[in-house]
């Protein structure tokens, strides 16, 4: 029991604080591993656990929905096991990555249908100017978000991960696979949103070209806004020009209009 | 560094608070809107202070920043400066058009990202790993210590001075382009610039791929997804998109499109399109 809970911190404390503290890598093999050691009493083990799955981590860049396995999970459970098994990381891994692969999948379905239908909460709540409400469900959501996920760990290490991954994989696959065709279809929601802000009829074939230059031409982010940047420069150029040329001729008239006052008063 | 020297006491502390609200953006990180709330949360002080006498215009502006946004965190506050002087003008200018902060917000996340991620994740953080993995190996208890120092140093002090940066470069110049009657130039321009973003990062953020295909006597006469791709790629999300857009414009709350989607992703599992 004790160990589980302890994994558990251990996992919640990486996956969570590396979101509280502003990306601070907390969730990392080489922080997680080496924290679950300690608080198992076996520091040394840890490290060698975390250097190991750091190695393996290192290029996984895990954004968004779609990488392979959770390296916090992966770390906290490999080094609980490597300290309660025996044994080294080599015969740890295969034990411990297909539970990391599915807890990744768990992280997603939490992500996307936990945390994602309270994503209007937020802009409810502002516009009844509940500042407050905000703030209690910023942090109330990211408790909620990784608390859960911590349960993983905690039953993992209390009845052994053939047993947990067992029951979530007894979750049908059709299921966990729809929900990331969803996760992957949600961002519709917000850029619609976004869109909602900012539509103009006069200039919104620009959303065309941004959309074609990544479907199409395949060009990086920064790359679209540089040459955004061009545009609207080219643009506001010719806008003003206009503005200065109607005033221009603003003045030019009404020059005029006087000379033929003055005329018919002469 | 004399970053924010012109600022006042106020803004000062103004400055400060968003700074240390603004690396818990992701705590709230959902699929909508990605760290929306926690850049409302973030944008908090500089809301309460500048619309204190305006309970309307408050809401407006608590309702504007919770939408979508994602980037980078320590690049995150950055943005969060210029809005803050963006919505300082807006507080004191009547004819201020403040759809013009989500244009820049809109136009900065992506690049900001691009940048930040190959940056940070890319780049930093495989350089103080290598250098940590190799003290863990030879069991030095420091290890972990010394990879979230070297990390985090340069991950905060980014943030920090993007924070002062922001807010300083924003005021500055936003003040003198309404000062010269630029302004409906400059929001016209970066509504440009929002839309070709919003445009993008539809295409990059929003992902479907069918599996279906057609086959005859065990041959494949038709992949459906190349068939797609063949009309235009990324048809589907297109459509998609404008489907949330129209819906919301029609009044649909947000949350029946998030329970909407969920179930069409399921429904397009179970009958095996994706």
């Amino acid at each position: 029991m004790y160990d589980a809970i302890v994994v558990a911190i251990a996992v919640f404390i990486g996956v969570a604080g590396h979101e509280l503290l502003g990306m601070a890598m907390l969730s990392r093999p080489i922080v997680v591993a080496p924290l679950t050691g300690l608080l198992m009493g076996d520091l040394q083990t840890g490290l060698i656990v975390g250097a190991a799955l750091e190695t393996i981590f290192m290029g996984v860049v895990n954004i968004g929905i779609s990488s392979t396995a959770e390296p916090a999970l992966a770390a906290g459970l490999a080094a609980a096991f490597a300290i309660k098994l025996g044994g080294n990381v080599d015969t740890i891994i295969p034990l411990v990555f297909p539970l990391a692969v599915l807890g990744l999948q768990l992280m997603n379905m939490i992500f996307s249908f936990v945390i994602g239908p309270f994503a209007p909460k937020f802009r409810e709540l502002a516009l009844e100017g509940k500042d407050r409400q905000i703030t209690r469900l910023h942090f109330g959501l990211w408790f909620l978000h990784y608390g859960l996920y911590a349960l993983i760990p905690f039953f993992a290490v209390l009845f052994g991960s053939d047993v947990v991954q067992k029951i979530l994989e007894s979750i049908p696959e059709v299921i966990m696979n729809g929900l990331t065709v969803a996760g992957n279809m949600l961002p519709a929601v917000g850029m619609a949103m976004l869109m909602r802000m900012l539509w103009d009829n006069k200039i919104a074939v620009y959303f065309l070209a941004g959309f074609v230059c990544v479907a199409y031409l395949k060009l990086p982010l920064i790359s679209i806004a540089a040459l955004g940047i061009v545009v609207a420069v080219v643009m506001a150029q010719v806008d003003f020009q206009i503005k200065n040329v109607s005033r221009a001729k603003a003045a030019v008239t009404s020059a005029a209009e006087t000379d033929d006052k003055e005329d018919f008063f002469a | 560094m004399k970053l924010g020297a012109d600022l006042t006491k106020e803004e000062k502390k103004m400055v400060n608070k968003m700074f240390w609200r603004s690396g818990a953006m992701y705590a709230s990180v959902n699929p909508v809107t990605m760290g929306g709330g926690g850049f409302c949360y973030a944008m908090m002080p500089f809301i309460n202070y500048f619309y204190k006498n305006n309970e309307e215009k408050r809401r407006e502006a608590l309702a504007r920043h919770t939408s979508y946004f994602s980037t980078t965190i320590p690049c995150a506050s950055f943005v969060m400066g210029i809005a803050g002087s963006m919505e300082k003008e807006n507080s004191e200018k009547e004819d201020f058009d403040a759809n013009s902060i989500t244009s820049i917000k809109t136009s900065l996340m992506g690049p900001l990202a691009g940048i930040g991620d190959s940056l940070f994740w890319g780049v930093w953080r495989v350089v103080a790993a290598g250098l940590a993995i190799g003290l863990a190996n030879a069991g030095n208890i420091f290890a972990p210590i010394l990879f979230l120092l070297a990390f985090n140093i340069p991950n905060v002090l980014c943030r920090y001075y993007g924070a002062y940066l922001g807010y300083s470069l924003g005021s500055q110049y936003i003040q003198k382009m309404y000062a010269n009657g630029l302004i409906e130039v400059l929001t016209k321009a970066a509504s440009i610039v929002g839309l070709i973003m919003v445009g993008a990062m539809t295409s990059q953020t929003v992902i479907f791929k069918t599996i279906l295909n057609f086959s005859m006597q065990g041959q494949s006469v038709m992949d459906v997804q190349s068939a797609l791709d063949s009309i235009f790629v990324g048809i589907i999300p297109l459509m998609l998109t404008f489907g949330c857009f129209k819906l919301l414009e029609k009044k649909v709350s947000v949350i029946t499109l998030i329970f909407g989607i969920v179930v069409l992703g399921i429904l397009l599992s179970v009958f095996g399109i994706c």
